[in-house]
């Protein structure tokens, strides 16, 4: 009796020492996890805020890469390019105007033989 | 017994005092959070919270084929806060007068706290916390700006400072000098067309960065639909005042402008500008004026007037270049004129185009003035043909008399005349007093008016007529935008073309083209205007100027509006000079016809314009004559 009494007892002071260590575990892992949740909190956002800033960046790049394609393709510019480079509007005289017609699968054998038969250097008219 | 009586009342003095204790605590707590809670509350929000715009950015301006003529590029205004300095600005001003381009002195002096009476008249700091120092700044300059504030040094070990003072040199380095956005209208092209595009100027805005403000053309006229909306974000801040994203209370993008498509063909505005700067350059007349449009849509290809100004240097806009002449100043059309008159007389079939009218022989004896032709011209009877390509005034005048005033002023108010053409440009007006009704006119006005003398018109309502005339007899309302875009390039709002009226019968445009044509044959008043492979119809016009009340004999308005391919109109093309220096030798069709002739040239190249099959050559005989004499 006396040995079950020493038993029961060594049980009762091992119990209550389990459940107090678990429930510290659990406050204390339930603070930590807030902690780790609230750091994840403010590190997401920490970065959320660098991505707006580079996508604010990014469109910024973009915005001024087409301003310069603009520039580059615009009417303006190429015809100062060109000048600069010496080339010149061409004159009516330097224009030959071809006329169109419907084009016949006969005139295309016929395209061939003429094409086959001028003489070098020729370009057909 | 005793004992207890004294524990009990040690008990009851620790019961008072704790309930006293939380009796206060209760008193702060509704101090805090009731009575004054809106002011703490304020001040709170106001070191926790941060509200930062954002700004719209403002439309592009772009051609018909997408070529960027004005837009906006992101800069930095930047600002200083003169309270978190101290007695430092003579370091700061050292360290970014030559990154904000200033002198050392000024940024010395705006970073001062100025001094200020106040309402007792007391002299205080005005504690100013926000002073601008420069705009338009690069984001590469603010990032050296940024870079150059935070190695400061202020000639002290920063180890041997109070931790108040190496506090206050860390906000100083860090908060003293910030950048807000905005934004710099630029137009990539510089003055090409700049009447149209106009130009924008600053308004100051007391919550954020300034607005900019269309003052003039296309920026002017859909200012409302170029500027967008701001928005603004509301967020909590960090000791670092870094903004915590999970804190946004409010967050409203900012709504960029539409983009405005213009029918203006940058390439074809070049090709115009560059002419007529030539003939600037060649005949030095007071302001110089063109317009390229297509007749059958009304469809401006191009407008310009010259001199003008850079819109991207406000220092170049002044009274003598900020005018669109096009639209804002009116003028006596001359003999272009005279395609009202004839036009309207064979649409009400008061003439047909070989009848004959006498022409006096150059000089018309009426009512006490004498008319007179051109000195060249000494004309006996001509056909109604022969009138306009030789530039008749008897033979127009005598037209218009036979037809009689009621019905030319209904054409001229047909034709458009004395009304605003519609186009969406500021500062058009629509020469109303100048085109009186029949009732108001004069005893000479039957004469005169025939002529293009007694009337006037802006430059833009003559070449709607021609260009009426080209199209089959209908008025087009010109048209100068195509599209409004959203940012990303979905159309919001398409402009279609407009008819206004059909002025003239379909047949009487069609005999009015062959005696147009006339005018730019050999015998005609601008043989100087024809173009190689094409068909040119047109007219000329030379009106003395009216200089201190009274016609000058020096100065006078030449112009040249025609069309090609005549038989089948591309496009329209006006050109007007106001006082060349040839004085009194200047003719529409010497001066004027030849630059029409290099404008169309080029356009017809650039536009892809199948050239006609018959293809006279300058200088060749009157088409109405080689046909066989139909005169």
């Amino acid at each position: 009796m006396a040995k079950n009494r020493k038993n029961q007892a060594a049980a009762i002071r091992f119990g209550p020492a389990l459940k107090a260590s678990f429930l510290c575990l659990l406050i204390a892992g339930s603070a930590v996890g807030y902690v780790w949740q609230k750091s994840q909190v403010y590190q997401l956002g920490k970065q959320i805020r660098e991505m707006e800033s580079r996508l604010t960046q990014l469109e910024r790049n973009n915005q001024m890469l087409g301003d310069q394609l603009a520039d580059l393709r615009s009417p303006v510019k190429l015809d100062q390019r060109a000048r600069n480079l010496g080339l010149v509007p061409a004159q009516p005289a330097q224009v030959v105007r071809l006329s169109e017609s419907p084009w016949l699968p006969s005139d295309k054998n016929n395209f061939a033989r003429q094409l086959a038969a001028r003489p070098a250097g020729v370009t057909p008219q | 017994m005793i004992k207890r009586e004294q524990q009990f009342r040690r008990a009851l003095a620790l019961l008072a005092l704790v309930v006293l204790a939380f009796a206060g605590l209760g008193f702060r707590l509704m101090d805090l959070q009731v009575w004054r809670h809106d002011e703490l509350a304020k001040q709170a929000e106001k070191k926790t919270q941060q509200t930062s715009w954002r700004t719209a950015k403002r439309g592009d301006i772009l051609d018909v084929n997408g070529n960027l003529l004005a837009t906006s590029i992101p800069v930095k205004m930047i600002c200083a806060d003169p309270s978190m300095i101290g007695g430092q600005q003579a370091v700061v001003a050292h360290a970014l007068a030559p990154l904000l381009q200033m002198s050392e002195a000024e940024l010395q002096q705006r970073l001062t706290p100025r001094i200020q009476k106040n309402s007792q008249g007391e002299s205080v700091t005005n504690g100013l916390h926000y002073v601008r120092l420069q705009k338009n700044v690069s984001d590469e300059t603010w990032q050296k700006i940024q870079a150059a504030m935070s190695q400061l040094t202020f000639g002290v070990d920063e180890k041997k400072l109070s931790k108040t003072d190496r506090a206050f040199l860390r906000n100083l380095r860090q908060y003293a000098i910030s950048a807000e956005p905005d934004q710099l209208r630029v137009y990539p092209n510089g003055p090409l067309a700049a009447h149209i595009l106009g130009f924008v100027g600053v308004v100051e805005n007391t919550n954020h960065a300034p607005d900019l403000v269309g003052y003039d053309g296309i920026e002017k006229f859909f200012d409302d639909k170029l500027r967008g909306a701001s928005g603004w974000r509301v967020s909590g801040m960090d000791s670092r005042k870094n903004e915590l994203v999970t804190q946004r209370d409010e967050d409203v993008k900012a709504q960029s402008g539409l983009n405005v498509v213009l029918t203006i063909d940058a390439a074809v505005q070049h090709i115009l500008e560059t002419a007529l700067t030539n003939a600037l350059a060649r005949h030095a007349p007071e302001s110089i004026t063109g317009i390229v449009m297509r007749p059958r849509t009304g469809e401006i290809l191009a407008l310009a007037s010259l001199p003008c100004y850079d819109p991207n240097n406000p220092r170049t806009i002044n009274t003598n270049t900020e005018p669109d002449r096009v639209i804002s100043d009116v003028m006596e059309p001359g003999s272009t004129f005279k395609t009202i008159v004839i036009s309207g007389a064979l649409n009400e079939h008061v003439v047909t185009l070989n009848d004959t009218v006498f022409c006096e022989n150059g000089i018309f004896h009426y009512g006490g003035i004498t008319l007179h032709d051109s000195e060249h011209n000494h004309l006996g009877d001509i056909p109604v043909w022969e009138v306009l390509e030789k530039s008749s005034n008897i033979g127009a005048s005598k037209i218009g008399m036979k037809m009689q005033a009621p019905k030319l002023y209904d054409y001229m108010e047909d034709f458009g005349l004395g009304q605003f053409t519609g186009i969406p440009l500021p500062h058009e007006v629509s020469a109303k007093n100048f085109v009186r009704p029949a009732d108001k006119w004069g005893k000479y006005s039957i004469v005169q008016i025939p002529m293009g003398q007694g009337v006037a018109v802006t430059r833009l309502q003559m070449a709607m007529v021609l260009g009426a005339i080209a199209n089959d007899g209908v008025l087009m309302r010109p048209m100068l935008v195509k599209e409004l875009d959203d940012a990303n390039g979905n159309v919001v709002q398409r402009y279609e073309p407009q008819s206004v009226r059909r002025v003239v019968t379909e047949d009487t445009a069609k005999e009015m083209v062959k005696a147009l044509k006339t005018v730019v044959s050999k015998d005609g008043t601008a043989p100087l205007a024809a173009i190689t492979n094409y068909v040119v119809a047109g007219k000329t016009g030379t009106a003395q100027k009216v200089v201190d009340g009274k016609y000058s004999s020096d100065h006078f308005f030449v112009s040249f509006i025609g069309f090609f391919p005549a038989d089948n109109p591309q496009i329209c093309i006006s050109v007007v000079m106001d006082s060349p220096k040839e004085g009194g030798h200047a003719f529409g069709g010497a001066l004027c016809g030849p630059i029409f002739s290099e404008i169309g040239r080029r356009c017809a190249s650039y536009l892809n314009i199948p050239p006609d099959e018959i293809s006279p050559q300058p200088g060749s005989p009157s088409p109405l004559v080689a046909a066989g004499g139909s005169h």
